[in-house]
């Protein structure tokens, strides 16, 4: 009797062993390749630095995966030991949900969805803060008073990037204009550079973008003009003209998520209310033209030399303004919004109140165009 | 905007953008009026593209990787003559998977070199004194590269090659009636894989003008299709080296356009405008096209056995 109970007791002591020191095998599926060098690959930066990061944490990936087959890939994972399952396209929403009710033991993260379940959370880097910084630069740089704006989809989360990166230029330069072209795609260089070419004869010299290439960087150097990289840092593209822009650091959400697993605190049953929107604030994206330079060193004159009368500051130039604006909303006490009220669409009608910030449903169900948004704007309220 | 800056904007992006759908398309005519129909376009513009950018990238010299390119759009056209000539499989099977192929092998050896920029790229040219002739100066002279100008030459001897010469009569009558040119004496597997080893060499350097001119870097995926308008523009230049140069500047004006002309008109029908035109060259060419079918070489899509009708 006594050796069973040992026995026994051994049992369990090496099953709560085993437990405490589980390993997360973590499964990554990307829509791209990873070298496309925007979306997948930023996530596929995220997941190597993760992976050196823990060593209780084993990460494997697919690329390339068409949305329509993300379960058919989600299957593979699970057989391959997979207990969390990262799906990073908007496309894998439903075949995400579908797998997480299938595979209740599995914890499941989309990003940029909006559906949830027990074992699956969403998390989402929203770049329209720094799209408002980047904004407030091209505003004082542009000198034909036209700013374009090359973007792949008349979709919300685009939108909200242009309106954003609009209130910043007109912050600083209120006669300015922000001239739109739509791709149709969210990887297509010759697209995105014919777009630039059509925005270079409209007269625009200070160029933005929200696709997946480096291309409009290129172009507008080739003339040499200004502009903000999106994504991936573009600095070594043109060191002489990409003046700052779009960082991601996806790394961020996916160490809080995963520690909080490996804590325990995260499991396959409180999930359904778990959604990262992570911001300047929580680290997850970086305003610079590459990682730790806000603003390329050859702007910086430019920048302070041009001296506006600010409604809330007084006398300030364009570069002061910059960093306090970026203290303002990277302080965990995020003192100011970009869409901070009153806020008017190009229609004239009120859209945010005088002192409102918008909701986070707000934020992502936005149509409208913002005053000085020039061009063709597809399901324009 | 006054008219003549958006006809200056206009065809000056026409040229640009249709310089790798020209070189194609001048290589799919040729391997075409053989009789090989070769779909691998894309495939062989993509390896063509990655070849360009590492050896420009490697040597820092556009011009050498360029001719790689060519080399390398050559090779891979010959395994597809060498399946479709020699062993008579099925043309269109063997050039989807060289497509396939082709954006598989080049997204693979092309890990390294994603989102590098590239030092040295092939420039573009200022004509001295013509580029200042008002409006036709910029308009025809700056901004563009050798290869512009090297590709329209190219369509007009390819024309005088193919209408005027015994080679191009031997190349025509093989693309016409194998049989009767295998009686005539023509060696029909040589000029068969001559042309289509030739068609490679020119989509390589349609692929090699990409990443080293038109956008110069590296990137998977990076012809985005154009393979696949090349082979429309031939059927709409009815295998005819210089409608293929309308053909493809009048492509590219459209492409150029449907940015251009966003202001006016609703995005979502401008960006149909070019495969809109491709669909319609296509349905006039199949439906009522009597002069394309005319035109279309006779054995074209067809093995030749020798022996056998």
């Amino acid at each position: 009797m006594k050796r069973i109970l040992a026995v026994m007791l051994a049992v369990v002591a090496l099953g709560v062993l085993a437990f405490s020191a589980e390993k997360i095998k973590a499964g990554f599926i990307y829509v791209g390749p990873i070298g496309d060098y925007g979306w997948s690959h930023a996530h596929d930066v995220a997941r190597r630095i993760v992976d050196e990061k823990f060593d209780w944490l084993e990460t494997i990936y697919v690329e390339a995966v068409p949305e329509g087959e993300v379960e058919t890939y989600i299957d593979q994972l699970v057989r391959q030991g997979c207990n969390v399952i990262f799906t990073t396209s908007f496309g894998f929403m439903d075949g995400t949900l579908a797998a997480a009710e299938r595979y209740p033991n599995v914890i499941f993260a989309h990003c940029s969805g909006f559906k949830r379940n027990a074992n699956m959370a969403t998390y989402m880097a929203d770049f329209y803060q720094v799209y408002y910084i980047n904004g407030l630069i091209a505003g004082a740089l542009t000198k034909t008073g036209k700013i374009g704006y090359v973007a792949a989809f008349p979709i919300p989360e685009v939108k909200r990037h242009i309106n954003a990166f609009t209130i910043g230029v007109r912050e600083v330069n209120p006669k300015a204009e922000v001239h739109v072209r739509w791709i149709y795609e969210w990887f297509n260089p010759a697209a995105a550079k014919e777009a630039t070419e059509a925005l270079i004869a409209e007269g625009c010299d200070v160029f933005a973008f929200t696709e997946d290439s480096p291309t409009v960087v290129q172009v507008a150097a080739e003339k040499g003009l200004p502009s903000f990289g999106h994504y991936s840092p573009m600095y070594d593209f043109a060191p002489d003209y990409v003046v700052s822009g779009q960082l991601v650091h996806w790394e961020k959400i996916y160490e809080d998520f995963l520690v909080k697993i490996y804590n325990g605190f995260y499991t396959t049953k409180n999930l359904a209310h778990v959604d990262y929107w992570w911001l300047l604030s929580q680290g997850a994206v970086e305003v610079g033209a590459k990682p730790g330079m806000v603003i390329n060193p050859k702007y910086e004159a430019a920048l302070k030399n041009y001296v506006i009368n600010h409604p809330a500051f007084g006398k300030i130039s364009v570069y002061e303004l910059v960093f306090i604006r970026l203290n303002q909303m990277a302080d965990p006490g995020i003192t100011f919004d970009p869409f901070q009220g009153p806020v008017y669409d190009r229609k004239g009608r009120l859209v945010v109140p005088e002192g409102m910030w918008m909701s986070y449903d707000a934020l992502i169900t936005m149509e409208w165009a913002v005053e000085g948004v020039v061009g063709p704007w597809p399901g324009e309220p | 905007m006054d008219f003549a800056s958006w006809l200056i904007s206009t065809v000056s992006r026409a040229l640009a953008f249709g310089v790798p759908l020209l070189w194609g398309t001048l290589g799919e005519i040729y391997a075409e009026r053989a009789g090989v129909v070769n779909l691998g376009v894309e495939g062989m513009m993509i390896l063509g593209a990655f070849m360009a950018f590492a050896v420009s990238q490697s040597t820092g010299h556009p011009g050498l990787g360029l001719f790689c390119a060519a080399l390398i759009g050559g090779v891979a056209a010959l395994l597809h003559a060498f399946v479709t000539v020699t062993i008579r499989a099925n043309q269109y099977v063997s050039g989807l998977a060289l497509s396939m192929f082709g954006l598989g092998l080049a997204g693979l050896l092309g890990r390294g070199w994603e989102g590098k920029p590239l030092g040295n790229t092939l420039p573009t040219l200022t004509i001295p004194g013509l580029s200042r002739i008002p409006v036709l100066g910029p308009m025809l002279f700056q901004d563009q590269t050798i290869l512009t100008y090297l590709g329209i030459f190219l369509a007009v001897v390819l024309w005088l090659l193919l209408f005027r010469t015994r080679w191009g009569l031997a190349i025509r009558s093989v693309g016409e009636n194998p049989s009767t040119a295998d009686s005539l004496g023509i060696n029909v597997t040589l000029v068969r894989y001559l042309c289509v080893f030739f068609g490679g060499l020119l989509a390589g350097v349609g692929g090699g003008y990409l990443s080293v001119a038109y956008r110069p870097a590296w990137t998977e995926g990076m012809t985005a299709g154009m393979g696949w308008i090349v082979i429309a523009l031939t059927i709409f230049a009815a295998w005819d080296p210089l409608q293929a140069l309308w053909g493809a500047f009048f492509f590219g004006a459209l492409y150029h356009l449907s940015y251009r002309l966003q202001a006016y008109l609703a995005p979502e029908l401008l960006k149909l405008m070019p495969y809109l035109f491709a669909i319609v060259v296509l349905a006039i060419s199949g439906l009522g096209g009597a002069r394309w079918r005319r035109r279309a070489p006779g054995a074209l899509g067809l093995p030749y056995v020798r022996g056998e009708r």
